[in-house]
């Protein structure tokens, strides 16, 4: 598995996203840039200029038409894919941390940051996923989180839940429409941020990644807690694949945490764990610093990982991580056969 | 002995293994028919995606053939 590596990069990754056809990857990072890339030999398609802070999160709608991007500069914004043309910028009183369309792409979510004088929001912008259509300046709806700061946040199937993570390790779920929240369940370790929070195909469950060293799947409806996957290292980034039942996890210590180079050895690697069995199944090395992003392409012919090192590394998996099985998976497809 | 206790404890994991995965599956073929009704329900389209895709490559085209007329 010959990763290709991006570099266009000049500081740590934020985050990384395929499109739904998973020949294009987009990259934000601490630098201000957005980058698109195509996925099959990691050339850079273009770029996106504008914001005037380290951009936080980005995510494409589900045609491959816009971009949504979020940054420290307190702005989300919209982009034209193709012509790299700013669309649209939102204007907020702190930092957007992460941005997600819903499954038709008509609605937007951003998640600001808590500061002296703001608590956190969850915001939802309506969309139109048209280039030339003007964009609404309203908010459609603002979630207050006066509990602890959301730090993550996304749709569920039909749109129908709000899901965030907090700083403080519990879970919630918003109705997707009124934003009234409907549960909120400690899941990861208290006060261990969740760090991450990404969706299965159709968005009827999720995984998390924790500060706590675990990564968890969890139900969109219920929030049942499904599996749970235990690592060694401070957890930044969780995806689920398609195609094989396997969840990517990423993290590492940040070197400022560390008090000696040892702990730090081998920590900068993608972790496979199979979706099911919560069995640890292999490791891929590479990156020099924490992983603070991994994205699965949604067609399942790779993944990538995006660090705290600048670079983005992109994998396409070869016939031996598709052929390997375990004994009763084998069984069933036998017996389906 | 030795090797009938390794064997009898590889069938625990299999067997284990096994449950896990019907589970899985059981939860996945419950929560798929649970979501297809809702969205039958409230009248949304079963792939919430095929229809944008289609309308997009309709627009396309047909700005191809604009061009053509050109």
């Amino acid at each position: 598995m010959r990763p290709i590596l991006l570099s266009g990069h000049e500081r740590a990754l934020t985050q990384i996203k395929y499109n739904r056809d998973g020949d294009l990857i987009f990259s934000v990072s601490k630098d201000q840039q957005i980058c698109v890339w195509f996925a099959h030999n990691g050339e850079r398609l273009g770029t996106y200029h504008g914001h005037v802070g380290a951009i936080w999160t980005v995510d494409v709608d589900p045609t491959s038409t816009i971009i949504a991007s979020g940054s420290a500069d307190n702005t989300i914004r919209l982009w034209d894919i193709k012509s790299g043309k700013c669309l649209k910028t939102w204007e907020f009183p702190t930092a957007v941390k992460r941005v997600e369309f819903n499954e038709d792409g008509t609605k937007l979510l951003g998640v600001t940051e808590k500061r002296m004088g703001h608590l956190g929001t969850i915001v939802v912008l309506d969309i139109k996923v048209d280039v030339d259509a003007e964009q609404t300046d309203e908010k459609e709806l603002t979630i207050v989180c006066d509990e602890s700061k959301a730090t993550v946040a996304g749709w569920s199937y039909l749109s129908k839940y709000i899901i965030a993570g907090h700083e403080d390790g519990s879970v919630s779920q918003y109705d997707g429409k009124t934003g009234d929240l409907i549960y909120n369940i400690p899941i990861h370790e208290l006060n261990m941020a969740i760090t991450d929070l990404q969706w299965s195909p159709d968005r009827t469950y999720f995984i998390t990644a924790s500060k706590d060293k675990t990564s968890k799947l969890i139900t969109a409806s219920e929030l049942e807690v499904l599996k749970t996957y235990v690592a060694d290292t401070p957890l930044n980034s969780a995806t689920i694949t398609t195609k094989k039942d396997f969840v990517v996890l990423g993290g590492g210590q940040a070197a400022m945490d560390v008090t000696r180079t040892s702990a730090r050895q081998g920590k900068f690697e993608a972790r496979f764990y199979h979706k099911i069995f919560e069995d640890e199944i292999g490791r891929v090395r590479g990156h020099f610093g924490p992983l603070n992003t991994v994205a699965a392409d949604p067609t399942g012919k790779g993944y990538a990982s995006g660090g705290e090192d600048g670079y983005v590394r992109v994998h396409q998996f070869d016939k031996g991580y598709f052929d390997f099985m375990y004994e009763v998976e084998r069984e069933r497809q036998n017996r389906l056969a | 002995e030795d090797t009938e206790r390794i064997n009898s404890a590889d069938v625990a994991v299999v067997q284990e293994r096994r449950r896990l995965l019907e589970e899985w599956l059981a939860w996945r073929k419950s929560m798929e028919e649970e979501a297809a009704e809702e969205r039958a329900a409230l009248g949304l389209p079963a792939d919430p995606v095929a229809d944008l895709l289609k309308a997009k490559t309709a627009e396309l085209a047909a700005g191809e053939e604009e061009k053509i007329i050109e």
